[in-house]
């Protein structure tokens, strides 16, 4: 009974992980070639297409796409190993690990804000350059003087990296976004029991055949687990390439990225241009496929050449070069977050607050006072969305891997099985979404809440499940061997044997899930219309308004969430222990006052 | 040769073991004791690959140098574990490539030769294409040792190398093991629980209690 119900929850994964995404790609397929009945459109035709190529920006649009999604995940890449080839052998790793951690929640419109608070002409870095060169040239100006007219303000445009036409600003911001995600990922993949092992070995042949430690990890490690972090790392890949929240708050205007235009395109009151956006996601898709491809020819030079320096005997690996690269940008990203949180914060308590000054004119706590009362409904929204999004798939994940041990699957269905987990990630959401709601409205059309779940559920499941695949398949499965031949049926060993020994990684799964539902931009957005108002996307509507103390509060309490949610995840575990510990002793005390009849 | 002068090791800051010990050229030192005495521990402070909670204090000198404060990649010791530890991703001539030092043939064509002859030592010609996976446990063993031995060692460590091997082949792959050793001049520490390769490895033995 049991395991038939695991079954049905692993089929309902697999369909909710497949369908949406593949509905969503048919639903723009049909109108880029011309199939629009809703606005007449009955034939199918390639004029679409045409129409698209003959528009003057769409060549620089596609490649600013290109440029900033390699660019950004191979400077993601190339630092995060950096990072770890300095440090991971060093006891700071713990401490990297931790500084970076709330990193990989932080809902990417909230990063991008802070970025553009830190890194705009009025922000602080600026303050602080023209603050030096001030008092380079005034020797005497003390910083909190308001001096104003003597120093030499920036224009608006004035060595700005913001809105730069290369598109170098969307690459930074999604570089930095993305690395913590790949150190940390890399690094779980390191401490699993086996690999750790077989890698702590190789590493101590290394040292001892002389090889230094970063050579080490480039020659030695590096190969032995690259090819677990290779699927991640595309996802991260066709992300940065067809992101939207990024390149809309940081990048180029005219023209914007592929993505944003396809945004703007289908949001456009002329219903005709949905063909064209329809069109232009379509070549989204293959602009993505295109950056997967070159990755992997990058991929087969690196081994190539990798390969012939193996038997060199070289042994070291540019180590001066990369050590330094790794501390520099640990202290970077250091500066970076608390020149950000110190600005968000700031802001959102701040009165006046002139340019070069580092400190704001006076404290308020109205901007708090609106956003609380602005935000009721969509705080109310999004814990709603989370705590539903993040139980249900926690509960499908959880049956689904247990259906694997109890029943299973050939080799061929286990490979279909990998690849449908990452298809929500590997096909860029503004390609399957815009279909996927348009599929939507043929069903259902005010079931807002419903569409809402299941365009959240495809990006929420991925997430959940890898996280809980590790813990769960590590579990030793001779507890539940020895608790079926104590007579014990399926759901009893999983309820009362599996569940409470993996609670802590259970809390930390649906502490991930809470995150990654509460980040969700354009998901939410499409899916109920606009209809439905969350924390995210009031901030990213807020960015463009007037107020950038508003928009500093909603980033704050963004950033909050998941951190909260974390703080439960690990709070909660101990809470169990402490209570079990405590009946046990209850129980101790009471067998001692009476005796046990023998039986 | 290699010289340990007053070496104590401590675990937490209580002494763990002490011992005073020379191993000249082309001799095996054994040290032998019961789990948990600190018998590897040892090898890893002469390596310089000791990790918390240990420490070393005394001298460790190769060839009347001390070591003590140099790195653990450029002291050249060679380290032999009960695992072979051959790297998957390479093949069995890469792997001896990847230990040879570097610059140390004019060409590649030296290079392969070098290879080739170590395997023939140990009676391996042949199979410098082959992938490690398809080796025999035997097999592995053997190329484990040539590939310490390629890295041209002063001192080589070996932590119970032969535990993992059935008996028959353990007493070949100790005799070739000791022989080589002995042919390169190299002063050897052996770790080990067996009577029989202390008897085998022919130098001082050190009971570790």
């Amino acid at each position: 009974m049991f395991t038939h119900i695991t079954l049905v929850a692993r089929w309902c994964l697999l369909l909710l992980l497949c369908i949406p995404v593949l509905a969503g790609l048919v639903g723009v397929i049909f109108p880029a070639l011309g199939y629009f009945p809703a606005i007449g459109a009955n034939a199918f035709s390639t004029q679409v297409f045409a129409t698209l190529f003959g528009l003057p920006d769409i060549w620089q649009m596609m490649w600013l796409s290109l440029f900033t999604g390699i660019g950004s995940t191979l400077l993601a890449v190339i630092a995060a190993f950096c990072i770890l080839a300095t440090f991971y052998q060093s006891s700071l790793l713990g401490k990297i690990q931790g500084v970076l951690s709330p990193f990989l929640v932080f809902p990417h419109a909230a990063a991008a804000i802070s970025l553009l608070f830190v890194v705009s002409p009025s922000g602080i870095f600026a303050a602080v350059t023209t603050r030096l060169n001030a008092y380079f040239s005034h020797a005497f100006t003390t910083p909190f003087v308001n001096e104003i007219s003597e120093m030499a303000l920036p224009a608006a445009n004035d060595g700005t990296l913001l809105y730069d036409s290369l598109g170098l600003s969307i690459l930074i911001a999604l570089s930095l976004k993305e690395l913590p995600f790949i150190l940390l990922m890399t690094l779980s993949v390191m401490s699993q029991p086996l690999v750790k092992k077989k890698l702590t070995g190789y590493v101590k042949v290394g040292t001892a055949l002389g090889y230094s430690p970063t050579a080490s990890f480039f020659k030695l490690v590096l190969p032995t687990i690259f090819s677990q972090i290779k699927l991640p790392l595309l996802a991260v890949l066709v992300f940065a390439t067809s992101n939207v929240e990024i390149p809309l708050i940081l990048g180029p205007n005219n023209p914007s990225t592929l993505a944003v235009a396809i945004m703007h395109w289908f949001n456009h009151i002329d219903l005709s241009m949905r063909l064209l956006a329809s069109s232009a996601a379509v070549v989204q898709v293959a602009v993505s496929a295109v950056a997967v491809l070159l990755f992997f020819g990058i991929e087969r030079l690196v081994t190539y050449t990798g390969k012939r320096s193996l038997s060199g005997g070289n042994r070291y690996f540019a180590d001066a070069v990369l050590r330094t690269c790794g501390f520099v940008i640990m202290a970077f990203y250091i500066i970076l977050i608390c020149t950000g949180v110190y600005t968000v914060v700031v802001y959102s308590f701040a009165k006046q607050w002139h340019f070069p000054l580092l400190l704001p004119e006076g404290l308020t706590l109205l901007h708090w006072n609106t956003a609380t009362s602005a935000l009721t409904t969509p705080l109310i929204n999004t814990l709603l969305l989370g705590v539903l999004v993040s139980t249900t798939s926690l509960v499908l994940v959880l049956f689904t891997l247990e259906s694997e041990q109890l029943k299973p699957a050939r080799a061929v269905a286990e490979n279909a099985f990998s690849v449908s987990l990452f298809l929500p990630l590997l096909v860029p959401g503004v390609a399957f979404l815009y279909g996927l709601v348009w599929f939507q409205q043929l069903v259902f059309q005010n079931a807002v809440w419903f569409h809402t779940y299941v365009a959240h559920m495809v990006y929420v499941l991925p997430y959940v499940f890898l996280s809980m695949a590790v813990a769960y398949r590590k579990f030793d499965n001779r507890y539940a061997m020895v608790a079926k031949s104590l007579g014990k049926t399926p759901w009893q060993v999983f309820y009362h044997v599996k569940l409470p020994s993996l609670f802590s990684a259970i809390m930390v799964a649906w502490a991930l899930g809470l995150a990654i539902s509460f980040s969700q931009y354009l998901p939410t957005l499409l899916a109920s219309g606009g209809t439905l108002p969350t924390v995210t996307t009031e901030a990213v509507a807020s960015v463009s308004g007037s107020s950038t103390r508003l928009t500093a509060v909603y980033v704050i309490i963004q950033a909050v969430m998941p951190l909260i949610g974390f703080m439960i995840a690990w709070y909660m575990p101990a809470v169990a222990t402490r209570r079990r510990s405590r009946q046990m002793l209850v129980s101790d005390t009471h067998s001692n006052r009476s005796a046990d009849p023998v039986q | 040769m290699l010289s340990l002068e007053n070496i104590v090791i401590y675990r937490d800051d209580k002494p763990l073991l002490q011992l005073s010990a020379e191993v000249a050229k082309g001799e095996v030192l054994t040290v032998m004791g019961p789990s948990g005495a600190g018998k590897s521990t040892l090898l890893q402070a002469i390596a310089g690959q000791l990790q918390a909670p240990f420490s070393v204090t005394g001298q460790i000198k190769i060839n009347h140098v001390v070591i003590n404060e140099i790195d653990a990649h450029l002291r050249k010791v060679g380290i032999m574990f009960q695992d072979a530890l051959l790297f998957e991703h390479m093949t069995v001539g890469e792997n001896i490539a990847f230990a040879m030092p570097d610059k140390a043939y004019k060409n590649k064509q030296l290079k392969h030769d070098a290879i080739n002859a170590l395997l023939v030592a140990v009676e391996l010609d042949g199979i410098a294409d082959r992938t490690v996976n398809t080796l025999s446990g035997g097999q592995q063993a053997r190329v484990s040792l040539i590939r310490t031995l390629a890295s041209e060692p002063d001192v080589v460590l070996l932590d119970e190398p032969f535990s993992k091997l059935d008996v028959a082949l353990r007493s070949q792959i100790r005799s070739w093991t000791f022989s080589q050793l002995k042919a390169r001049n190299i002063p050897a520490v052996l770790v080990t629980h067996d009577k029989d390769d202390a008897l085998a490895a022919g130098g001082n033995v050190i009971e570790i209690l």
